[in-house]
């Protein structure tokens, strides 16, 4: 017999963060697209209002995850436990979630991992999270502050090897935050409902249900 | 066709001038015996004196002192005659009345911004040098400010362009890079542009030309280009939009406010590029890069970058294909997820 409870999950500055970074990337990702391939992408009107909102919304993610930062590092102070996977994830853990989601999931088997305040996500999860927060955001910010002052930076540009290698590196960063949207919007509904992830985004708490044997 | 016009003229006015080019060439030596040392500025002001150096790369030198100084006298100087002078119009005819019909035409006349003495072909200058002359009467400062209320990354536009691939007619434009050489010792240090003496001390005589062009055949391979890019540390390229015809009717043109106009132009419009050497009379020689250099992924010119024109066709599948692995995560699980939905009900 399962019971049902609410927990606290995601508190506002974080709620805040998300959506702010969500609505930021897809505007990116969408502008982004017009900068690179204008002759096929034309949804902002013009070229100059696509790169304005381009870097209007480059500078609230940027804004928004220096928030995300200082909110983990010095007032949560979970950033570590949250996003960093722990030795017994990195032995056990994403082994156990890849073959829950690739294998067992398909089967009506039970997520192995139960979301808690304090370890709200799973190793995959952390794996994920921590490569896009602490690595593939960073890099893409760096590299869209050059590109959006070259002439000023120039010398930096060359000392990392050029306008090409950067421009090149802002592009493959980008695919790869795209291609994170489509996979992580569609692992958001795996929940118990398709919505049951999304709910707790939007207001912080989450029903989390709990069946007899794991009880 | 308006260079071929040009050469016809210069041929019918050697002819006409009757002189051989030993002739002329002697003839111009008598006059830049005086006008080419710069004591003549003291004796009657810098209208006097001309750089024989600049002179020498000059059409104008081509058909002599005399096809625009006719009547002078044997006994010039001490005649005190001023000798006459040639109307440009007198060869320039076209040119001048297009000229004439341009916003520009009341600002400035022709030597407000060609001196007859160092005019040169627009291929064997820099855009820079081109702008230099825009820059006598309109001040820097100021244009930069003027375009910065439109024109994002206003310095880097006004960088990578001469004025006249805006302001005037030609509709397509090709790219030239021009050698940069590191300014201090900072490791990001500016880059300037080079000049044929800075270069001749990187590698004496004309052996800089090697470093460019290392099978001599005048022309730059893209693998020429690449091994300049990786192993030239304090020697960078830097591309600039020159116009493809020269024209003169100065203007605002409408489609420029339009940054689709270079930015949609596409990879088919970024096949034609030059690198110019500089010679020692200050004149650029350029040599033909291979089609398409420009758009090469990495080292083939790895400062130049025009956003939408200059993208990488490998690089725009890469980017696909990473955006393709994140749909299939939806498509395909999703699938399996949808076709094994009754397990999870059971559950």
């Amino acid at each position: 017999m399962s019971q049902q409870e609410q927990i606290y999950l995601t508190p506002m500055p974080v709620r805040i963060w998300h959506w702010l970074n969500a609505f930021g990337i897809v505007t990116l990702c969408i502008t982004g697209a017009q900068i690179r391939f204008p002759e096929f992408v034309n949804l902002f009107g013009t070229y100059k209002a696509a790169i304005r909102l381009h870097n209007t919304a480059g500078v609230v993610v940027s804004i928004s995850f220096g928030l995300w930062l200082f909110y983990y590092l010095f007032i949560a102070r979970t950033l570590a436990k949250i996003y960093i996977p722990s030795l017994d994830d990195l032995k056990e853990g994403l082994f156990r979630q890849g073959v829950y989601y690739f294998f067992a999931y398909f089967f009506g088997y039970p997520n192995p991992h139960e979301a808690t305040p304090d370890n709200k996500f799973n190793p995959l999860q952390k794996a994920a999270y921590l490569m896009i927060m602490l690595v593939l955001l960073p890099l893409v910010i760096a590299s869209g502050i050059l590109l959006m002052n070259v002439d000023p930076l120039r010398g930096w540009i060359i000392l990392l090897g050029g306008l090409k290698l950067l421009v090149g590196s802002h592009f493959l960063i980008a695919c790869m935050f795209c291609a994170f949207l489509f996979t992580h919007i569609y692992l958001a509904t795996l929940g118990h409902t398709p919505f049951a992830h999304f709910k707790p985004m939007w207001t912080g708490w989450e029903k989390v249900e709990h069946s007899g044997e794991q009880k | 066709m308006c260079n071929a016009r040009y050469l016809l003229l210069l041929c019918l006015l050697a002819g006409i001038t009757g002189l051989s080019d030993a002739a002329r060439a002697a003839h111009n030596e008598s006059c830049l015996g005086c006008h080419g040392e710069k004591a003549i500025v003291n004796r009657g002001g810098s209208r006097l004196y001309l750089d024989p150096a600049r002179f020498a790369g000059t059409s104008h030198a081509v058909i002599g002192c005399n096809s625009c100084h006719a009547k002078v006298a044997a006994s010039h100087p001490a005649d005190g005659i001023r000798p006459s002078r040639a109307s440009c119009r007198d060869c320039h005819a076209p040119v001048q009345q297009e000229y004439g019909n341009s916003l520009h035409a009341d600002k400035a006349d022709c030597v407000d911004c060609h001196n007859p003495h160092a005019a040169r072909n627009h291929a064997t200058v820099s855009g820079r040098d081109i702008n230099e002359q825009c820059a006598k009467c309109h001040e820097h400062g100021q244009i930069v400010g003027s375009h910065a209320k439109w024109l994002p990354q206003t310095s880097l536009h006004l960088d990578a362009l001469p004025c006249i691939t805006c302001h005037t007619g030609s509709q397509n434009y090709y790219i030239t890079m021009y050698i940069t050489i590191k300014g201090n010792d900072s490791p990001t240090g500016d880059f300037r542009l080079a000049t044929h003496e800075e270069l001749a001390r990187i590698a004496p005589g004309r052996q800089f030309v090697a470093l460019l062009d290392s099978n001599g055949d005048g022309k730059i391979s893209l693998q020429e280009l690449r091994k300049f890019n990786k192993g030239a540390a304090d020697m960078r390229l830097w591309g600039m939009m020159m116009p493809e015809v020269m024209t003169h009717s100065f203007q605002i043109l409408d489609n420029r406010w339009d940054c689709t106009f270079c930015h949609s132009s596409g990879p088919k419009a970024m096949q034609t590029s030059y690198l110019a050497i500089p010679e020692k009379d200050g004149r650029y020689n350029r040599l033909t890069v291979e089609k398409g250099a420009i758009l090469d992924l990495l080292y083939g010119t790895p400062d130049f970058y025009m956003m939408g024109a200059t993208r990488s066709h490998t690089l725009s599948v890469i980017g696909l294909m990473i955006i393709g692995g994140g749909l299939l995560m939806p498509i395909g699980h999703g699938t399996l997820r949808f076709l094994t939905r009754k397990n999870r009900k059971e559950h």
